[in-house]
């Protein structure tokens, strides 16, 4: 095993077992279910909540550049001429 | 106006995201000393609150059939929306007097943060409100223009149900 093989492994099962041993997430090793809880459920919501709006808006998007282009209109118009 | 909602909505969720970490973590809720806050009380202004927003609702339909139908109610869910600011207002002032202070614990804190800045969203809104009260009696207010204030009163309507839910209950 070369040295590089050897640094690499090293590090890799100090970035694996180094925080669990340190419980250094004070809220994922908090003793307390109900602080667990309450830190999954605030950081699902932050997570999924703008994914959720930018999503729901790029679907709008679509939708109405679809039902622009049945109405025979350009959804993306060409700028005026500027001469 | 929606990618300004899109960031108001980012911001009320970060706020109650923080009470609910913090409130998950006392020892008491609310902390002894500290006054309970009068859900039952707010609850009327929740349904003064909501139906200013089912009356604008109805005002933006009627607006874009005959405008001039609109004023009725417009004007009626500005009132409610004014005597709901006002309430909450008057809840403040007592809650102060019994000890509940931005300062006085992170009951307090959190309390004061998040429904003032639902308030200082709803006075916003209002005075969009009735921008375009004034514009829609001038005959002078079109789709877009009340179709945007409308969204933004929306929000300030919809979001306090969920304040209400997780800081009051």
């Amino acid at each position: 095993m070369t040295l590089r093989t050897r640094v690499t492994l090293l590090v890799a099962a100090a970035l694996l077992l180094g925080p669990r041993a340190l419980f250094a997430c004070p809220m994922c090793f908090d003793p307390r279910a109900e602080n667990r809880v309450a830190f999954a459920t605030t950081a699902a919501v932050m997570t999924l909540l703008p994914l959720g709006m930018v999503g729901a808006l790029a679907l709008w998007l679509r939708r109405r550049a679809r039902t622009l282009k049945e109405q025979g209109e350009d959804p993306n118009p060409d700028p005026p001429p500027t001469t | 106006m929606l990618l300004f909602i899109f960031t108001e909505i980012m911001l009320f969720a970060g706020f109650i995201s923080a009470h609910t970490i913090a409130r998950a973590g006392a020892q008491a809720w609310p902390p002894p000393g500290q006054p309970r806050l009068p859900f039952r009380e707010t609850l009327f202004n929740t349904a003064a609150l909501l139906a200013s927003g089912a009356i604008l609702a109805v005002a933006q339909i009627s607006h874009r059939k005959r405008p001039a139908d609109s004023k009725g109610p417009f004007a009626v869910a500005l009132v409610l929306g004014l005597l709901f600011v006002a309430a909450q207002g008057r809840e403040w002032v007592a809650l102060i007097g019994e000890g509940l202070t931005l300062t006085s614990s992170n009951y307090g804190g959190f309390f004061y943060l998040i429904v003032g800045a639902h308030a200082l969203h709803a006075l916003g809104a209002l005075i969009a409100l009735a921008w375009a009260l004034g514009r829609l009696r001038r005959h002078n207010l079109g789709r877009n223009q009340f179709a945007a204030v409308a969204t933004f009163w929306y929000f300030v309507v919809l979001v306090w149900p969920v304040i209400y839910w997780r800081v009051y209950l």
